[in-house]
């Protein structure tokens, strides 16, 4: 148990903050609209072209040689203002006039017509850029754009494909946020998207150790007077102890919960033992004087933290020891006075 | 106060542990899953071959637009797409999508059986036998809940129990499951604890737990932080 405790704590000191991390953005995600993170929820519906008639169309013959060689895909689809071709190749595509043949591009003035029928929120487009997908903002693209930046309060931007008039991508705030976490929670700094890397490989792999360590530990930490409120209807055992501070004139009289932890219940009557790891344990503060006729028997963290004579003198650490029936505790000079005064309710 | 503080992290990082620290558990061993199977083998990549094929402009003088529109006046698109090598027209109507051949003009969706497995057999890199085909018209399984049906199911004796899914209409591979595949699946839906749709990553319950989780992190650092500085104190005061 000494081992699992150390074990815990080291390698909580390792990753801790990855792991409060992995909480922190999961839970951001979790939060932040989906509709809103991807830009759905300010997009007008684009009705669909339906059927259209085919009356001087070019045929599929009709397209450049050069064009056409070695394609994967030719389609011959309505798009606004008429018919066009569109040739598919494995690393790009090309959109043709079905009408007259030209290769078709979208225009600054085409994408900001198209941005702007596609928005449906609350601002007007400020400025029009060209760029080159991929970058951070259209990273599952491959092709030249044209982002169209809005002056609405989320600062949408909406990328339209320069080759195709599709759009590409919304953007805004709230998805530049979820991606911040997102980088965080799958720990890609530079891409943002690679969640096979090394390091979230290894930061995971001791993650693991911490909480199977974790969980381990949890079969230490409680024992069965912790649920005490599953019996007896609430009806719990009280029993009387003795405390004996040198400072104080009198034995003071507490009336405990048996079994439970001596270090809680005595800081539930404001009575406040040293204390740094706050009953872990671990430090070794929480030092009480049992007599030595009725001291119980020190555990590992005991035997580690406290000097063998000490201990053959009844000293134990509150935090490991539980509440019995009529024991007689000494405690340091000045502890009950200390409580008493920082006690606010109790008499 | 700051003991008052410690007493308070203890218990409450002892109790969320408690509740939660399973559920911890488990969004760490999902996680550990999906970061260490490459996506890419996930996405069933080296199970296939043969995915980008090239297609032929076919010779307008047999069938060409006007055959085709004359055949579906309710055309909304037309297309040209390679089965096993060979092109072949993919014409859009209002209702579904046909396969046409562009030599005969003959109609070749949906496609049967026999069809569906050389199809299967050309994309399949490997020499797996094919256990079971079976055309899937309604109540999907878990792992295509989303597509469009029918589809037909093909699966393979292999070692990663691989089933292709193919358009009866195009004749494509829709796409591929494997056994990595679905333990990755029921894992995402471990993660992020829609144990229905496997797609709702918003709900209640994952909040709660998430904020639960938070606190428990929180309240496992501060105890550490103090571990770690009560050990100095007690050097530094030679005790």
């Amino acid at each position: 148990m000494v081992f699992l405790k150390k074990l815990h704590k080291w390698v909580g000191l390792l990753i801790g903050v990855q792991l409060l991390l992995w909480l922190l953005s999961g839970l951001m995600i979790s939060l932040l609209d989906p509709a809103k993170v991807s830009g759905a929820q300010w997009a007008n519906d684009v009705p669909a072209p339906g059927s259209m008639p085919f009356d001087q169309v070019l045929g599929f013959d009709d397209l450049p040689a050069g064009l056409t060689k070695d394609a994967l895909r030719i389609d011959l689809k309505p798009a606004a203002g008429g018919f066009v071709y569109e040739i598919t190749h494995s690393d790009s595509s090309v959109r043709i006039s079905a009408i007259n043949g030209r290769v078709l591009k979208t225009s600054g003035e085409d994408a900001h017509k198209i941005a702007q029928k596609d928005f449906g929120g609350d601002g007007e487009i400020s400025s029009i850029e060209a760029g080159m997908a991929p970058d951070l903002e259209t990273r599952n693209h491959r092709e030249p754009y044209w982002r169209a930046n809005f002056s609405d309060s989320a600062s949408t931007a909406i990328y339209v494909s320069q080759r195709s008039g599709e759009i590409l991508e919304r953007r805004n705030t709230y998805w530049r946020v979820r991606d911040v976490f997102w980088m965080l929670h799958i720990m890609d700094y530079s891409g943002r998207k690679n969640f096979n890397n090394t390091l979230i490989i290894i930061v995971a792999l001791t993650a693991i150790w911490l909480g199977l360590s974790g969980i381990l530990l949890l079969f230490y930490s409680f024992n069965r007077h912790d649920f005490w409120f599953l019996n007896a209807l609430g009806k719990h055992n009280e029993v009387t102890i003795t405390l004996l501070d040198p400072a104080n004139s009198g034995p003071r009289k507490l009336k405990l919960r048996i079994g439970s932890n001596l270090f809680v219940a005595l800081a539930a009557h404001d009575i406040n033992l040293p204390s740094m790891c706050g009953g872990g344990g671990e430090c070794g503060k929480c030092q009480i004087r049992f007599e030595p006729s009725d001291a119980p028997e020190a555990n590992k963290l005991e035997q580690g933290l406290i000097p063998k004579r000490r201990r053959e003198r009844g000293v134990r650490l509150a935090c490991q020891q539980e509440v019995h029936w009529g024991i007689t505790l000494h405690i340091a000079g000045g502890t009950l006075k200390s409580g008493d005064d920082t006690s606010t309710g109790t008499a | 106060m700051i003991k008052r503080g410690n007493i308070l992290a203890r218990t409450l990082h002892k109790w969320i542990g408690l509740i939660v620290g399973l559920q911890i558990l488990i969004w760490l061993t999902s996680g550990l899953y999906m970061v260490i199977v490459d996506i890419d083998f996930i996405h069933g990549d080296p199970l296939v071959k043969n995915m980008q094929q090239t297609v032929e402009v076919p010779d307008p003088s047999k069938i060409g637009l006007p055959e085709l529109l004359g055949q579906f006046p309710d055309t909304e698109q037309i297309g040209l797409r390679a089965v096993m090598g060979e092109t072949y027209y993919l014409v859009t109507t209002v209702s579904d999508r046909w396969l046409i051949d562009p030599q005969t003009g003959a109609i070749h969706s949906p496609l049967n059986e026999e069809t569906v497995r050389k199809i299967a057999r050309f994309h399949f890199n490997g020499d797996a036998s094919i256990t079971n085909v079976s055309l899937i018209e309604s109540s999907p399984p878990m792992e295509i809940q989303t597509r469009p049906l029918p589809l037909w199911r093909v699966d393979f004796d292999d070692r990663y129990s691989t089933s292709f899914y193919i358009d009866p209409q195009s004749g494509r591979l829709a796409t591929r499951r494997h056994q990595y595949w679905r333990i990755f699946d029921f894992l995402w839906m471990l993660h992020i604890m829609d144990y229905k749709e496997r797609a709702d990553a918003h709900s209640v319950l994952l909040i709660s737990a998430q904020v639960s989780g938070l606190i428990f992190a929180v309240t496992g650092l501060w105890l550490l932080f103090y571990s770690f500085s009560g050990r100095r104190k007690k050097q530094t005061t030679g005790k």
